[in-house]
């Protein structure tokens, strides 16, 4: 079995509110995972039901071919995990806590804790709780990866880390997918996804809307682009582009949206003196509109 | 102390331990100070004779047949209602503070993402409870040890020992009251309310039914009168009790270790 994560309609619902709902979904081993949806979609309940800590109202789901719910301990000894928002204790230092956690698992080489937080230019001689959101952050990151584990589960792991830590979040990321770990990596910024991942999976409203390359779902999206130009240029020239709509000319400014390639608008653009492309990262709302026109999808509960 | 759960919730209550225990050795120095002033006074016995039944009983004491002996002494003004506050308010908050208290602070995430199994997660954190209380226990039986000859106080050390273990257990069954509602539910706030709850209404329940005829039997529903129904200071350990004040412990330990494996963290 080389899914290292599969959902099998896995449902939760917290009383009659909506957590997720019929997520079927395999992620395969060394594959970097990107789970894609706005605050409130589903993502750290997915995450949370993974490690048992939720139960589901129905479904499964296997880690590593253990049951997430009956073998949890055996799954989460595999597994490194950042918590969307860590709690962690407040009283003890970094080096402390990390060291209780490595008791709790039976040991952990400690060489690798001080690269990592030597990597992370983090702090583990000060109590946590006098910590800044980043460096508590950094630490959370050191304790995911401290033990080597085979599948990570990170929940908007880069969350509070300055530009810089991100960079080495990801290099990190990209070693541990290099050395055939696999990565589950939730986030709300797709920018994040497509740098680090292969395969996005998009949750909406508690629902995968879509699991596909990253490649796919670059070329899919809407991307908002303006250019401006040395003078007026007629509207009809840009008007039925392939994968361009919604273009609308004001003197010497245009602004469209386009999917897929850019060249036809670029050749079309070419034609005349241009000043100036803008391009707009899509917005997650962007890409859904892509997936579903105007409409809205239908939510089951708020 | 960090080596696994149960060493590192014994740590973190080490500063709570030692207030509780100041605190403790400091009140029960300071009435032995006192008993040379009572020893062998017959007018003082003559006016706890003379004190109305009905108040007696609301203070916690059921018999007091020679305040002015040691034991009586001890008994009256120790173990009645101070050390057993002392002793459930002390437990209560550990006991809160336990499953719930790590959810309420949102550790319990971090902690359940190493591979610990939650019931040895229940059985670790209940086994601290047990422990720190037993240790408040010792603390007094020590300070009794160390002050009663001071204050020429003749009295065994197996009796002292006695009466702590029983003041110990008083405040575990109360202990567990409130691990046993924060396993279930996860709120630490609605354990200590449990908690507190249970021994107000227990209390006052094993003292009316000193007092008011038809509520005789309801002493038999209350912890404190397995507590302080034959008083181990006076008569030693009442195996009966003591077995029905454990057997609620361990009831209530069972309850807190299927009531956790049951439910979605709170997180």
């Amino acid at each position: 079995m080389d899914a290292v994560v599969r959902l099998q309609g896995l449902t939760k619902y917290y009383g009659k509110h909506l957590g997720v709902r019929d997520l079927d979904l395999e992620v395969q081993r060394g594959a970097v995972f990107g789970y894609l949806g706005p605050n409130g979609a589903g993502k750290t309940t997915t995450i949370r039901l993974l490690l048992d800590f939720l139960r589901p109202t129905s479904g499964r789901a296997w880690v590593l071919g253990h049951d997430a719910q009956k073998e949890s301990p055996e799954v989460r000894r595999r597994v490194g995990y950042i918590p969307g928002e860590p709690a962690l204790y407040k009283n003890l230092t970094g080096q402390d806590f990390l060291a209780y956690a490595a008791s709790l698992r039976g040991g952990v080489d400690w060489s690798s804790i001080r690269s990592l937080a030597q990597r992370l230019d983090c702090d583990l001689s000060r109590p946590i709780g006098t910590l800044s959101r980043g460096n508590r952050q950094k630490i959370a990151v050191v304790h995911a990866f401290m033990h080597n584990p085979e599948v990570l589960f990170l929940d908007e792991p880069t969350s509070g880390l300055d530009p810089l830590m991100q960079q080495e979040f990801n290099s990190i990321v990209r070693e541990a997918r290099a050395a055939g770990q696999t990565v589950f990596l939730s986030s709300h910024i797709l920018s994040e996804v497509e740098e680090l991942c292969d395969q996005v999976g998009i949750i909406r409203s508690g629902q995968l809307v879509k699991v596909e390359s990253v490649a796919a779902l670059k070329a899919r999206a809407l991307r908002s682009l303006d250019i401006e130009f040395g003078g007026p240029v007629p509207q009809g020239e840009f008007v039925g582009l392939k994968g361009v709509s919604d273009v609308t000319v004001t003197d010497s400014h245009l602004h469209c949206k386009v999917t897929g390639a850019l060249d036809p608008l670029v050749k079309a653009a070419a034609r005349y003196q241009v000043v100036n492309i803008v391009t707009h990262q899509p917005s997650l709302e962007e890409i859904f509109l892509a997936f579903y026109g105007k409409e809205e999808p239908k939510d089951v509960a708020a | 102390m960090l080596r696994n759960v149960f060493l590192k919730t014994l740590r973190d209550q080490r500063r709570s331990l030692a207030w509780w225990s100041a605190g403790l050795v400091l009140f029960a120095a300071m009435m032995v100070a006192f008993y040379p002033s009572v020893s062998g006074n017959p007018a003082i016995q003559d006016y706890v004779d003379n004190f109305p039944k009905e108040l007696m009983a609301l203070m916690g004491i059921q018999e007091l047949t020679d305040f002015t002996s040691p034991a009586g002494y001890l008994q009256g003004e120790l173990f009645s209602i101070m050390v057993p506050i002392v002793f459930i308010v002390f437990a209560v908050g550990l006991g809160a503070g336990s499953i719930a208290g790590e959810e309420n602070e949102g550790t319990m995430e971090m902690l359940l993402s190493e591979p610990v199994t939650r019931e040895r997660l229940v059985l670790e954190k209940f086994a601290s409870l047990v422990a720190a209380t037993a240790g408040l226990g010792l603390v007094l039986w020590l300070a009794l040890m160390a002050a009663a000859p001071l204050a020429g106080m003749e009295i065994s050390p197996l009796r002292l020992l006695e009466a702590g273990i029983s003041a110990a257990l008083l405040g575990l069954a109360f202990g567990a009251v409130a691990f046993a509602a924060g396993s279930v539910t996860g709120r630490r706030g609605v354990s200590v309310g449990v908690a507190a709850g249970a021994a107000a209404v227990t209390y006052l329940l094993n003292a009316l039914a000193g007092i008011v005829d038809y509520l005789g039997p309801a002493k038999w529903l209350s912890p404190f009168f397995y507590y302080n129904g034959d008083p181990a200071v006076l008569n030693g350990l009442n195996i009966l009790h003591t077995g029905v004040l454990l057997g609620l412990v361990l009831l209530l330990g069972a309850v807190s270790y299927a009531g956790f494996q049951r439910r979605d963290l709170r997180l």
